[in-house]
């Protein structure tokens, strides 16, 4: 029995590396995460619930940071430019990038050089796509000059200046710049679909109109989910293509909820309000994701 | 007669659909063209031709003045000391990112442990958050910290919120490798951190590359982090761009903000031609799971 | 002193119970086997022995040594995995290498290794090949050459040959054979598959839902099977179970078999103590497909062969045989016979039954009445 001790030395070193190592290389990241997100969110929900303006104060307030964020017009007016923003940049994007996916399927000749130029707009920072959009929407030199040059000496362009167009141009540079990953994410989905379903369904007589809109494009529930969840998450965060783009003006034409985040809780002393509107922005994203995730997940418990 | 039709009718459909094809390409690269052409050309130029009109004269004056005289704000010294911040910001955010994330993912799907897996549906609802939930408390904690460099400050946010990508690219490589592999090194006599090195690592180019190609476009198109926690001369790139840009006094020139433009499009450019492949991959991994 | 030893062993996660207290043990140079259906328990007990997974109790021995609180590199173990997880950035030197070189062999001794090792699987001319340009049967010879390099004092294989098609499952096995003759190394191999649990060991432990059902030689367990799953586990096609009435006639076990016409008596053999006590109710008749053939092909030197008569239901020809499927007591029942003898469905055929070889069942706790 003694010889089943000489053992006893050898283990607790490595054995203990493989238990303790793991944990303690994994330890940093679990502190920035935690730190970085959970605590993070609820001290900006505290910020929240007090009166800070210049400085952070932690006395509780109450409510009045959101009795002020909902009775602010501006707040609901970036709400409401979201709502457009977001639903026209989600549609237009998908719709788009579905119809090139589905053209792109067709054996296309160069078809790797066309997906290249279609994509490389998602290589662009927002801050660089904003800037050429507004050189090219600019009323004096811009598309409407071109127009004019062309002949059309009727034509005005100039929804990037008129309060009641600019968020639209928003739209476009939004686009532009996302509807290529899309169309990436959509090709894979097709290039997943199982060969065989499609014999099949030749066999069967279906047309390939037919084919894609009744099998394949169905079947491509899971990456229409993850598009849009990933435009939602662009839509409501996106902050820095409109502050390069229109500053969030004419006025208050293109604001967004993360501009006046951004100005309340950064330039304008308004700590309080600032983190109340932050909270919104939180709560809008959640409301938005948490539906799809878990009517997914419950497809798929089911399925 | 019928059969004729009917190829011509296929033929008549391939040629839409390559015409579309090719004016989605145009609108697509028609920016591009816009933002090269305007960069070449002298105001005069801009003034009396429109956007899509070649420059007469090939003028590399507005490339140079966006690279070192341009005006942001009170400062006129050009981009080129903003390109280096955020080169100088974004060379060690991506390595230390990039190595963190690849023992994370080594870790979680290799060395599992109660709460590992918890642990990463943690992180993973990180990729849903708008980060403007976080950036107030971060201001204060940076500012308690006294880090006063600017690059600094931006190095530790960007690790900090690209851990979460980083991980979640290296634990979905990892859980798709054999378990039996570090189980048999194990066994060979190989400890933790040899297995990572020697086995895993070898393995990982291909995760290693989206890895580094999605942190570098991430951290240097960056604008948010960039704006709130950076100040002055410390900005990066992205942030003196749109300084630039909508900065008000004087004449518009027009030429330099494009030429500048493309100046803080160029390395992410380059990273894409060079990388598409790994880019897409890490686009649709990052997505599809994030 | 065993080779291996296994205790009372016991692996649990909260109120999940994988294995149940297991004890087994071997001698060196034994060739142990575990097999069972995928969940029993098996693989998790290799990994136990190897250290790659945590003991809940019990005590494994590997030689004179209690391994529980060992990591599993100072085991003195290697093994053989079902992916066989070759390092697929290294060639096959240095898979071979890898776990010499951590164990700081020189250079030369290494080489010498190596060598050897390639010699004895015939991989030489693959050395410098990595793992991605091998076929699978090579991959398996690498696989087995890293843990032979080793010379360890157990071998654990983790079931090596899943991953391989037939032709070379079955080539692979007998090299395997070969190899632990000539090696007279000390074997734990874990496999679902019962042929290949028959064929390489020299025991085997059939595990059922964490338990050992039986610990034994290969003969033993066919012959004399401990329970209804361990005798419908190992054989193939499985043995029949026709659910019959015990009666007692003369000092032996008599029991009926209603072929769907008329019912036959069966005698088997002098009824034991354990029998005797069921006489009067149901039990469970267990008969091998080949103890039930036609009158020709049955060793008429052993006597006491009993006949019966059956209507055939289906015909299975495997070539030296064919498999007759006949109904008794409503139950399918196959028989293995001469391929002349095989009859026609519908037809009436002869079959005779060995008697000594039937064995009985208590339905109930479904132990076999010894």
């Amino acid at each position: 029995m003694t010889a089943s001790r000489q053992g006893a030395p050898g283990f607790s070193l490595s054995r203990l590396a493989d238990v303790i190592l793991p944990k303690l290389v994994l330890a940093p990241t679990v502190l920035a995460c935690l730190v970085g997100f959970y605590v993070f969110i609820g001290w900006t929900a505290w910020l929240s619930f007090t009166e800070s303006r210049m400085l952070p104060r932690y006395e509780w307030a109450g409510l009045v940071q959101y009795v002020e964020l909902f009775g602010n017009d501006r707040w609901w007016g970036a709400m409401q430019n979201l709502g457009v923003f977001g639903g026209l940049f989600i549609l237009v994007s998908l719709t788009l990038g579905l119809l090139m996916a589905v053209l792109l399927d067709q054996k296309i000749r160069f078809e790797g050089a066309i997906r290249t130029l279609y994509l490389y707009p998602m290589a662009l920072s927002f801050i660089v796509t904003g800037t050429a959009w507004k050189w090219i929407l600019n009323p004096g030199l811009g598309l409407e000059k071109l127009a004019h040059d062309w002949g059309f000496t009727g034509v005005t362009f100039d929804w990037i200046i008129n309060p009641d167009f600019a968020i639209y141009t928003v739209v476009i540079a939004g686009v532009w710049q996302s509807s290529g990953f899309v169309m990436a994410l959509f090709l894979a989905g097709l290039r997943g679909v199982d060969d065989s379903i499609i014999k099949a369904a030749q066999m069967d007589g279906a047309s390939l109109p037919t084919i894609y809109t009744r099998i394949i494009i169905p079947s491509l529930r899971p990456v229409f989910l993850s598009a849009f969840m990933i435009l939602a998450h662009i839509a409501v965060k996106s902050f820095d293509l409109v502050m390069a783009l229109t500053g969030g003006g004419p006025g208050f034409a293109t604001d967004l909820p993360s501009i006046f985040m951004y100005q309340h809780g950064f330039t304008r002393g308004q700590l309080g309000l600032g983190a109340a509107s932050a909270m919104m922005m939180l709560f809008t994203a959640c409301a938005v994701v948490m539906p799809l995730l878990y009517s997914e997940l419950r497809r798929e418990r089911r399925g | 007669m019928a059969d004729y039709q009917q190829s011509l009718q296929a033929k008549l459909i391939r040629f839409g659909i390559y015409a579309v094809l090719v004016l989605m390409a145009l609108w697509y690269l028609a920016p591009l063209y816009v933002m090269l052409s305007t960069s070449f050309k002298t105001l005069d130029e801009i003034r009396a031709g429109n956007l899509l009109s070649l420059p007469g004269t090939f003028s590399l004056d507005a490339w140079s003045a966006a690279w070192s005289t341009a005006c942001t704000g009170v400062e006129c010294g050009g981009m080129k000391s903003y390109f280096a911040n955020s080169l100088k910001m974004m060379i060690p955010a991506v390595l230390i990112s990039t190595l963190v994330g690849a023992f994370n993912g080594y870790i979680l799907s290799m060395w599992r442990f109660k709460g590992s897996d918890m642990f990463f549906m943690a992180l993973l609802i990180g990729t849903f958050l708008p980060y403007q939930v976080v950036i107030l408390p971060m201001a204060q904690v940076l500012g308690w910290l006294e880090l006063e460099n600017s690059t600094g400050r931006l190095v530790l946010v960007h690790v900090i919120y690209g851990l979460q990508f980083t991980t979640l690219f290296f634990r979905n490589y990892y859980v798709t490798v054999p378990g039996e592999l570090v189980k048999a090194a194990r066994i060979d006599g190989a400890g933790f951190f040899r297995i990572f090195f020697k086995i895993l690592l070898p393995i990982s180019v291909p995760t290693i590359m989206v890895c580094l190609i999605w942190q570098t476009t991430q951290i240097w198109n960056d604008y948010l982090f960039g704006v709130v926690f950076s100040s002055g001369e410390g900005q990066p790139m992205t942030v003196a761009l749109n300084n630039l840009v909508n900065t008000s006094t004087g004449v518009k020139q027009y030429n330099v903000d494009m030429a500048a433009a493309i100046i803080a499009a160029l390395p992410t450019l380059l990273v894409y031609m060079v990388g598409g492949k790994y880019f897409v991959r890490g686009l649709t991994a990052g997505a599809v799971k994030g | 002193m065993g080779a291996l030893s296994i205790r009372n062993v016991k692996k649990s996660f909260g109120n999940t119970h994988i294995l149940k207290g297991i004890d087994l043990e071997i001698e060196k140079g034994q060739f142990l086997i575990l097999v069972g259906p995928s969940g029993c328990g098996k693989s998790t007990l290799l990994n136990m022995i190897a250290g790659l997974d945590d003991i809940t109790s019990g005590e494994i021995a590997i030689g004179d040594r209690v391994v529980n609180k060992l990591s599993p590199k100072d085991r003195d173990i290697a093994m053989v995995f079902q992916s066989y997880a070759l390092y697929p950035n290294m060639t096959v030197r240095k898979n071979i290498a890898f776990g010499l070189d951590i164990r700081k062999v020189p250079k030369p001794e290494q080489e010498e290794i190596i060598a050897r090792v390639a010699k004895t699987l015939q991989i030489e001319h693959l050395l410098d090949r990595k793992p991605m340009q091998l076929s699978g049967g090579q991959r398996q010879r690498v696989a087995m050459g890293r843990a032979l390099a080793r010379n360890p004092t157990l071998f654990l294989f983790d079931e090596p040959l899943s991953n391989l098609d037939a032709k070379l499952r079955v080539e692979m096995r007998s090299e395997i054979k070969l190899l632990h003759q000539r090696l007279g190394t000390t074997i734990v191999y874990v496999t679902h598959d019962q042929i290949e649990a028959m064929t390489l060991g020299d025991r085997i432990a059939v595990m059922k839902d964490g338990e050992v059902r039986q610990f034994g030689s290969p003969q033993q367990i066919y012959d004399a099977p401990a329970d209804l799953y361990v005798a419908g586990f190992i054989g193939s096609p499985s043995m029949n179970f026709i659910p019959v009435q015990l009666h007692e006639e003369d000092g032996h076990a008599v029991v009926e078999l209603d072929n769907g016409r008329a019912v036959q008596k069966v005698r088997l053999s002098p009824i034991s103590d354990s029998q005797r006590d069921f006489v009067g109710k149901q039990v469970v008749l267990g008969i091998r497909p080949e103890q039930l053939t036609d009158p020709e092909s049955a060793h008429s030197e052993r006597g006491n062969l009993q006949t019966l008569q059956a209507t055939v239901a289906i015909t299975e020809p495997t070539g030296p045989d064919t498999l007759v499927t006949v109904t008794f007591n409503g139950i399918k029942t196959v028989a293995r016979c001469h391929p002349r003898a095989a009859g026609a469905p519908g037809q009436q055929v002869e079959l005779t039954l060995d008697p000594t070889k039937a064995l009985l069942f208590d339905p109930a706790s479904e132990k076999r009445l010894a």
